[in-house]
Order: C-alpha cells, then structure tokens, then sequence
C-alpha cells in the first residue's frame, strides 16, 4: 500500500512537463492569434481573415483522407499477407517496411522528383519506349502519390499488429459453422481489425493533412494546402498571428476527425462484443 | 486471393524502395542530377569525407537524438510507474495530456513550441537567443515522451501485481522491487519505447524546422534548405551511408533476436540470462556513448573560444570555393583566426524578414535588399555601424552612396547590385516571342512559366508590364497587379526562389523572371538559357547592401567582416562566383574578363536608365499586398 501512494508521485514531474510544454504553448499561441501583428494589440481581425483559407482547408482535409483511404486500400493486404507468413519471415518483412521509415523523408521526396519531372526519369523511360511523356509533376496525383508513399508504413504497421492477434481458431469456427471465404472476412476478420483500421487512418490522415513539404515539392500552382499557408505565414508572409490563427483552426479540424472517426469505432468494437 | 496478396505486397514493397534506389544510384552519378545517369564516380564519396560541416550536422542529430531519447525513455518509464497506479480519473487525465502531442499535427507542436520559447525566453526572460540547443533539447523529450509512456504502460498493465507483492513480502524495498522485478518484466515495452522515440527524433523534420535557433541546427533542418537550391549530390552519397548502416543495424538486431528465440527454446533459463545479458551489455555501451558523445560535446563547446560570427545571406550569393573561385569564408577564417563563422541562407527578403521579426535567434549580418533595409530601418532593426572600424568604405563608388534607402550612409555598406530581368530556354521559345514582360504571360508556354515566390519581386513585375509606378501605394493600383497576377497563375508552373535552378537548368520549366547574376549561373550550366531585359519597359534595379541587425552580439566581427569585403580583390573574386556587379571600386580588375564585359552584369547607359528601384512601403501597404499575393497563390 506504502509502495502505491508514494510511486503516484512519479507522474507529477511528468503532468507539469507536459502541461508546461503542451497545454501553455497552445494557450501561447491562442494568445498569438489573438493579437495584432505590428502593435501587439488584442484583435479579431485574424480570426476575421480566416475566412479565406476556408477552401483550402477543405481541399487538404480531401487530400489526406483520399491518401489515407488509398493507403488502407493498399495496405490491408500487405499487413494481411505478412500477418500470415512464418515468425522469422514476419520479422523480415516487419524491418523492410520499418527501414524507410527511417530515412530522410526529405530525400525521398526529392527523389520523386526526380522520377516524376516532365524530363525526369519515368519520361524518359516513356520517350526510349516512343511513347508520349505524361505531365506528372504538379498534379494532384502526385501529391497523393507522395502522401501514399510517405505515409503507407504508418497504415501496415498497427494494420499488422492488430492483425497477426486474431486467433486463427475464430476463423476455422467461422468457417465450421458455414461462413464462405467473403463472410469470413467481413464477419470475422474486418471487424477485429477495426481497432488498426482506425488507428492507421489516423496516423495516415494527421500528417497529411498539415503537409508542406510535400505539396511545395510535388505540387503545382494550384494544390496549395493548409500547411504550405501556415508555413508561409511564419516564414515569408511575416504574419505570424495569422499563422497562429490557422494552426488553431487546423488543431480543431484534427481532433474533430479523429474524434469521429474513434467515436464511430468505438460503437464498431461494441457491436462485436455484443 | 493469397496470390492478390502477394503481387500486392511485392508490388508496394518496389513502390517503396525504387525513391531509395533512385538516391543510391544517384550518389555514384558524376552529374549533379537524379533523373540523368552520366556515368560512375566514387568522387561525392570523397568529398561528403572532406566536408566537416555535414558530418557535424550528423554528429548534432545523433546527439540531440540519443539525449532525448535516453532522458524520455528514463523519464517516461518512471511516470508511466506512478500513472499506472493512480485512480482510474487522474489517471485518464494525465493520458489525454500524453495524446496531445500524438494526434496534433507537427506542425502546430513545432510553432507551439516556438512562439512559447521566444515568448518566455526573449519576451520575459530577456535573452536573445532563447532558440537554441537546450529548447531543441526540450521539444524533442516532449514529442518522444509519450512514445515511451505508451509502449510501457500496456506492459505494466499486463504484469501480475503479485509479482511485486511477493518481492516485497521477500524483504524488498519497493524501490528494490521495481529494479528487480518491474523493470524485467516491462523491458520489452521500455526498449520498443526508446527505439520508436530515437527514430522518430531522429528524423524529425517538423518540428524541430520550427524551433531551431541559429547556434544549433540538425540534419534534417539543413536537408531542407539544401533541397530547396541545387543539392549536392554528396548528400546522396551520405543518405546511402546511412541507409546501408541502419539496414545492417536491424539485420543484425534481428539475427540476434531470432538466436535468443531459439536458445529459449532449448535451453530457457541459461538462454534468458543471455539475453539479460545482451540487454545490459547494450545497455552498457549505450551509456558509454553518450558519456563520450557528452563530453565530446562539452569539450568542443569549451575549448572552442573563438567569437561566432552568424552571417546570414541569400542562397548562392557567396563565393564559396567551387568551381576554382576563391572561398571568401575560409580566406576571412584565415585572417582573423578569432572568428568562426556561421552561414546560414534565405530565399527572400520576405523570409529575412520574418526569421529576425519571429525573434529567438542571434544574427550578426545580413544581406537585404534596399526596401528591405528602409522597412528594417524604420522598424528599427539595424543598429548603425561604426565605420571607424570599416576604413575601406573608402573603395565603394559614389554612385552607390546615398541611396534613397539609406539617405545618410548609416547602416549598410553595397555588396552587390543587380538587375531583374527573364531567363528563357532558346530550345522551346521562339525568338518572335521574347519581347516584354508579356512572354510570363504567353499562354504557348502554359506550366512551363516559373514566378517568384516573393510579394514584392512578383507584384514588381505585374507592375512593369501595366506601366504602373512599382512603389505605388494606392491600393486601387495594386489591386490591378493583383488581378494581373491571377490571370497569370493558371499558367504558372510553380512559384519559385532558389528552386528555379533546377527547373531552369534540367529544362524542366522554360521561362522565369529572376535576378540576372542568379540567370548568369544557371547560363554557365545550361548552353540554351538565355537572358534579357525588357526592352520598352522598366525593370527592377537593386542594391543588397551588409547590415547589422539589432539582435547582433558581436557588432565589430560583423564589421570585420564587412570591411573584408571592401577589398576590390575579395569582391572581384566573389563575383566570378555570383555574377553580380560590383559597387567596389576597382573590383572588375579583378575579375574574369568575360564578366566584367558582360553586358548582362553590367548593361549599357542607356539599358540601365529603364531600371527601377524598390523603396520603402509603410507597413499597413505591405501587409495589404501581402494578403492579396496570398489570394493570388491561393488561386
């Protein structure tokens, strides 16, 4: 009993860390948006002004939840396919997947780039094969194609975790009591891999959708998104209460989706325990 | 079915691995571009082991990395003890404190972060360099924290309490137990916590791109700003270094793994003290890394007592040494050997402006242009400089003094001057087209037109082609430019600064408004690129000027160093790297012939009578025109 009391302490270094360094910044930032940019004034004019990048919003929030569905589409499979491979074949397959994970997102990126340049290297292989080169650069294509590519290993990975858990018993009963090969799956398997679904989609969605790197890279003139604009507005624009303004907005638009869509899961796991 | 799978999982594994591919064979390339193979060199190999600067920049990564990871990973172990046993309520909200930083994008964690460091440490605290090492330090413990804390709890709940009940009832101390038993049975979830926290710290882009200082800056940071200009393919050669060292790393920790599993098997508890074993002999050399990395660290901060000089410049404005010129940095090193300088760059003066205003950081010179120096003037900015300590202000020429922005001469000594004018590529542009301005907004050469990413530059140019006064501040004026911007952004590649290189050179993009020193670089590595300057309109004709901003801690090394450059050697030899046109007297002597006869760097009389310069706009007309270029870009 001694031992619970005292070792409760040990989280309170912990909950004003955080605090200090989460919940003040964020309060810090409110206070940012909340003021004018030349006098330090309080004003409303930034919150005012956001009205503008309104469909900007909603053109990123499309992007990331197109990518994160994509990378689902793509996904499921493969986590499905290592899931059901031999322990030692499983851990090798786990690392390849890892192993980009740990590289410069940077360079990666860049070397799309490269590869999809309208002199670039997949053109070119186009051009040896007489064919006519594609505009690939700058489209919306590519920048989901760099949001899939980015972002794919944070979907296979707790996809895999959840999926190599189901016990295969539940199966075989499933299958003895008369399921077929598509009922066993969308009876059995797809509602107990709901918990990585969910968490998958959200770590697709939540990078993708502040991005800046990506879309400054691959993107065009016209796939501007909410991060490109908060990143400008701090670095360029030098109007970083509006910058702040945004970011707040782009916080809300997060945890809402991610609050949907757990919420939405939650009542998903409870229909199967029941 | 199975076989789908299969296909798939091949398939997404090419999909993954071809962009790593592409950068490995990249690195053995002797051209400097990913897409064209030129033929097989190990040189990048050799020069990535001559260049101190990047291989530093890695020895700050794994630093910051290793110590944050290693303070989370005690911290967070040790508050995921004391949350596990609080009630049920305190317990759920110290764990949505924890997801905080897991579901908020980087990016507001990584401003957060900053606005709150610049707000506390230079608003409250005073100190100019409140983004520094230390802050990084913090942000990356607090962004790894709850990687630590969510690995290791679920593994605290799987633990039978019994377990520590029967330590305590065998004489242990709790603190005895939780050395002995606890942390044994949640080591699986302390270490997968600690590699997630290193990997993801390492890496991190985001977050930290937001909260570095000037005096402290990780790889990633500079990857970014590298890839935003001609990278050199060194880097490539580093990425396969490094992809090579961490693949072997997880092979190995793999095969390891995999020996411990089957010893298990046979022989379980001879195989469990072995696998304690590992555990505490990689534990041990862990700790005897960060030892040696620390005091490394400590001795070379310490021992290093020269004056840091920070030198902030545009990207590509300084002689640095390739390409047979003379490496201005290095020979300013060499004569004052008390100085160390650290070079950073900016794409725009836009940029230049917003990292001083954000604040946090201590910057000794800077490079602006001459509205940029009138706005940081009348924002008090700049401090005035002492030109006893520059005598050779003397060689500046007279046409260079006394300019609009800078009426008195009191802060800013000329570095360069230059025009704006198009580069356009002779291959996909007819002769009959390259007239005027007009050409950026020729819709034959839709998407394959650059535009500056800059207010100022690109409502210069909508300015020059309507003939209206480019320091206009009538609103009714501008909002004509920004119209004429719109029509033209559908027809726009890609909004560029630095970025134009690339495009330019690789012929990717065909047609560019850009600085003519900047088009006389891409010129010398592309045969087909041409420059010219309007012929019946203005254009834009401007000075960068050395000046000292007020958040300088070492105001006379700045001046040193401005006074270097007053030298016509030191400044000829700077602009047979970068193109521009001298305002130093007797500079062209020292130059390469062809350049000081360029007609492009230094155009006729009568050219140069078309040309405009920037000044001064009030703050409300720049924020105006700030907002209506965002309306533009946003389309």
């Amino acid at each position: 009993m001694m031992k619970k009391n005292k070792s409760i302490l040990l989280s309170i270094p912990y909950a004003i860390w955080m605090l200090v360094f989460t919940l003040i910044p964020l309060g810090v930032v409110a206070y940012y948006a909340l003021t004018d940019p030349s006098t330090g004034e309080f004003t409303l004019q930034n919150i005012r002004d956001l009205g503008m990048f309104l469909p900007t919003l909603g053109i990123s929030a499309a992007y990331a939840f197109v990518s994160a569905l994509i990378c689902l589409l793509l996904g499921y499979p493969m986590a499905y396919y290592i899931a059901h491979r031999t322990p030692v074949m499983q851990k090798i397959l786990y690392m390849l997947v890892m192993l980009p994970m740990c590289m410069s997102f940077l360079l990666r990126t860049l070397a799309w780039v490269g590869l999809l340049e309208s002199n670039g290297i997949l053109n070119s292989l186009l051009g040896a094969l007489h064919l006519k080169p594609i505009t690939m650069i700058g489209t919306p294509g590519a920048v989901i194609l760099g949001m899939v590519y980015n972002y794919l290993p944070y979907m296979i990975l707790p996809l895999y975790a959840i999926i190599v858990k189901i016990d295969p018993r539940l199966i075989e009963a499933a299958e003895d009591l008369g399921c077929s090969g598509t009922q066993v799956f969308s009876k059995v398997i797809l509602p107990l891999s709901m918990p990585g679904i969910l968490s998958g989609i959200t770590m697709v969605f939540v990078p993708a959708v502040s991005t800046f790197y990506i879309s400054q890279k691959l993107g065009g003139t016209d796939t501007m998104l909410i991060g490109d604009i908060i990143e400008r507005l701090f670095k360029s624009a030098g109007n970083p209460n509006l910058g702040a303004a945004l970011s707040l907005v782009l916080m809300l638009v997060v945890f809402i989706c991610t609050g949907v869509m757990n919420r939405f899961g939650g009542e998903e796991e409870g229909g199967v325990v029941v | 079915m199975k076989k789908a799978n299969k296909l798939i999982t091949v398939l997404i594994f090419i999909f993954l691995y071809i962009p790593m591919a592409v950068l490995i064979i990249g690195s053995f390339n002797t051209g400097k571009s990913l897409s064209h193979f030129e033929g097989f060199t190990l040189q990048q190999y050799a020069e990535l082991f001559s260049d101190k600067d990047l291989l530093a920049l890695l020895g700050n990564s794994l630093l910051i990395s290793i110590l944050a990871t290693t303070i989370a990973t005690a911290f967070g172990t040790f508050a995921a003890v004391g949350i596990h046993n609080l009630k049920p309520k305190m317990r759920k909200a110290v764990m949505s404190l924890t997801n905080i930083p897991m579901t908020n994008p980087d990016i507001v964690t990584g401003i957060s972060l900053s606005l709150l460091f610049v707000f506390v440490g230079t608003g409250m605290l005073g100190n100019k360099q409140s983004l520094n090492f230390w802050t990084l330090l913090i942000a990356h413990i607090t962004f790894s924290l709850p990687y630590v804390i969510l690995n290791v709890m679920p593994k605290l709940q799987q633990m039978n309490p019994a377990l520590q009940d029967a330590a305590m009832d065998l004489g242990c101390t709790p603190l005895h137990s939780f050395f002995k038993v606890t942390i044994h049975e949640i080591m699986p979830g302390i270490v997968s916590g600690a590699i997630m926290a290193f990997t993801m710290s390492l890496d991190d882009f985001v977050i930290s791109y937001f909260v570095t200082g000037s005096d402290f800056v990780t790889l990633p940071v500079k990857i970014y700003s590298f890839t935003r200009k001609p990278i050199h393919p060194k880097v490539y050669a580093m990425f396969t270094l490094l992809f090579t060292l961490i693949f072997v790393l997880m092979v190995t920790m793999n095969l390891l793994q995999l020996r411990s599993d089957k010893r298990r098997h046979t022989r379980r508890t001879k195989a469990e003290s072995r696998t304690m074993r590992i555990f505490k002999r990689v534990g041990a050399i862990a700790c005897v890394m960060i030892l040696l990395l620390g005091t490394v660290f400590l001795f070379v901060t310490t021992r290093n007592n020269k004056i840091t000089l920070n030198i902030m410049n545009w990207g590509q404005n300084i002689a640095d040494g390739s390409d047979d010129t003379l490496d201005i940095i290095a020979a300013f090193e060499a004569k004052y050997p008390h100085i160390q300088v650290n070079y950073s760059e900016y794409a725009s003066n836009e940029e230049l402006y917003s990292k001083l205003s954000n604040g946090g950081l201590v910057v000794d010179l800077i490079i602006p242009s001459d509205y940029m120096i009138a706005r940081m003037i009348n924002e008090d900015m700049l401090l005035p400089l002492n030109f006893s300590n520059i005598p050779d202000y003397k060689n500046v020429a007279e046409t260079y003094k006394n300019q609009a922005y800078d009426p008195e001469n009191k802060y800013s000594v000329p570095y360069t001057w230059g025009t704006v004018g198009i580069i356009y590529n002779s291959k996909y542009v007819s002769e009959e087209d390259v007239t005027g301005w007009e050409l950026l907004w020729n819709e034959k050469y839709a998407k394959k037109i650059l535009m500056f990413d800059n207010s100022r530059d690109a409502f210069g140019v909508a300015a020059y082609k309507l003939g209206i006064d480019v320091n206009t501040t009538d609103k009714e004026e501008l909002q004509r430019c920004a119209d004429e911007l719109k029509k033209q952004q559908p027809l726009v590649q890609q909004y560029v600064m630095d970025q134009v290189y690339d495009k330019m050179i690789e012929g990717n993009a065909w047609i560019a408004p850009y600085y003519a020193g900047d088009a006389m670089m891409m010129m010398e590595e592309n045969p087909d690129l041409r420059f010219y300057l309007p012929e019946n309109q203005n254009f834009n004709l401007f000075i960068d000027a050395m000046c000292i901003p007020t958040c300088s801690e070492q105001p006379e090394a700045a001046e040193l160093f401005i006074n270097f450059m007053c030298d016509p050697e030191i400044s000829g030899a700077n602009m047979d790297y970068i193109c521009y046109g001298s305002p130093i007297t007797g500079a062209t002597e020292y130059m390469d012939e062809y350049l000081a006869e360029s007609e492009i760097i230094y155009p006729p009389e009568e050219v140069l009578s078309r040309g405009r310069s920037y000044s001064f706009l009030p703050g409300d007309i720049t924020r105006f025109v700030e907002k209506l270029f965002m309306k533009v870009r946003l389309g």
